[in-house]
């Protein structure tokens, strides 16, 4: 029999606590019937399960009814509900896909878990977890990150365990004989009156393959290993060209993207005038912007293919996972 | 004249190419990266990354490099993010 809106919402009303008092149930509402292979609009009073369980299994007073008050139910199986949490939110645990970053930082993105000799780590960008070389292991690591509000020491997540360090073009050489040259011409520079003094820097061009670092959990319990809408990893992963991706981050979340080239050696600026050159990145196109820095990048069957650090308005640039998890010795 | 015959006919790889002209690329004004792209119809390309049009740069690179095709792209600067 078709029920007219007002009087479903009348049996709605008064039945609902009744319904949700029920196993399972996690919501109540009005819908039409979904029956397959019908196309009848009948309102229904629909109860949303977290899982569906055959009425046989279930004590009597514990089954939802056919109908009630002459107003048929339908129930349909939604899982748990959840209250949406910002990335730039405290998480606890923490997912990866989430704001964190050092004390001295902005924010960017927390990575994935690692393991290393049966220890859990965070993995993520050193210029996320190591601000850009400047940081000593040991240091505090922050979720969310500083930019999002975080306050030491109660958003304290991680410690630094360990950087990959940056080699930035033009870096102060550490180069003795060259030191030595610039001190005997800057002591003739002081003797002639002259403000102008001589430092040695790197000419040649350091090569980096990685912007990394691990972070490890203050407790096991504070963090876990699935990423904000897209769940485990799922192995390993290799980058290739054409190759569909994805990644979760802080700022832009779950976006999708393809591998547009591979072999990529691409100078990166760090602020301040610091600029690092690195080999064999993959680019894709744009699927990120700052504060997504960090963010484990994934193939269409969830398998871990890159690590994202970089990018302009059109382009997204990501160091290859084996690249990374040789230079820090960790595993999955 | 074996081992030259056998020389001749090997193709040296797109990655052997880039890296050959890859630090003289990248010395060029403007020029942020250099890899290793494709064509939609899958040919391999090699791709020079521009921060902004650079007519002087543009003039100088060359349409292919050993045989493979040069493409340029303007990606803008690349910022750690």
């Amino acid at each position: 029999m078709a029920q007219d809106l007002g009087t479903v919402r009348a049996v709605l009303k008064e039945r609902r606590n009744e319904l949700l008092a029920k196993p399972n149930v996690v919501a109540a509402g009005i819908g039409f019937k979904t029956v397959q292979g019908n196309g009848d609009a009948t309102l229904s009073i629909v109860c949303s399960v977290t899982h569906k369980v055959r009425a046989e299994l279930l004590s009597p007073q514990d089954r939802i009814p056919e109908s009630i008050a002459g107003v048929p139910t339908d129930i349909v199986s939604t899982g748990p509900f959840y209250a949406f949490q910002a990335r730039t939110d405290r998480h606890r645990p923490a997912p990866g896909g989430v704001s964190l970053g050092h004390r001295d930082i902005t924010a960017g993105t927390l990575g994935c878990l690692v393991r290393r000799n049966n220890q859990v780590f965070i993995l993520s960008n050193n210029h996320v977890l190591a601000n850009s070389n400047d940081a000593t292991v040991g240091d505090p690591i922050l979720q969310p990150g500083p930019f999002d509000g975080a306050r030491w020491p109660a958003d304290q997540i991680a410690e630094l365990s360990e950087f990959v360090p940056l080699r930035f073009i033009g870096a102060p050489s550490d180069c003795s004989f060259a030191g030595a040259i610039a001190r005997v011409l800057n002591a003739l520079a002081r003797m002639v009156g002259s403000d102008t003094r001589l430092k040695p820097v790197t000419m040649q061009v350091g090569e980096n393959h990685v912007d990394a670092a691990i972070a490890r959990p203050l407790a096991a319990d504070l963090v876990t290993p699935e990423l904000l809408e897209i769940g485990r990893i799922q192995g390993l992963g290799r980058g290739e060209l054409g190759m569909a991706i994805k990644k979760s981050g802080r700022t832009t979340g779950l976006t999708q993207g393809q591998i547009l080239q591979v072999d990529v050696t691409v100078d990166v600026q760090y602020g301040a005038g610091r600029v690092a050159r690195f080999t064999d990145q993959l680019l894709a196109g744009a699927m990120s912007q700052g504060g997504d820095s960090g963010s484990a990048v994934l193939d269409s069957g969830n398998r871990l293919v890159g690590l994202l650090f970089a990018g302009s308005p059109t382009s997204t640039v990501i160091n290859r996972i084996e690249r990374v998890f040789s230079a820090l010795r960790v595993t999955l | 004249m074996r081992p030259i015959f056998f020389l001749a006919a090997m193709r040296v790889t797109i990655q052997d190419v880039k890296k050959q002209h890859e630090s003289r690329l990248m010395s060029m004004p403007g020029v942020v990266s250099v890899g290793v792209g494709q064509k939609p119809d899958g040919t391999p390309v090699i791709v020079v990354g521009l921060d902004r049009p650079r007519p002087t740069t543009m003039a100088q690179l060359p349409q292919s490099l050993d045989g493979y095709p040069v493409r340029v792209e303007f990606l803008g600067e690349i910022k750690a993010q």
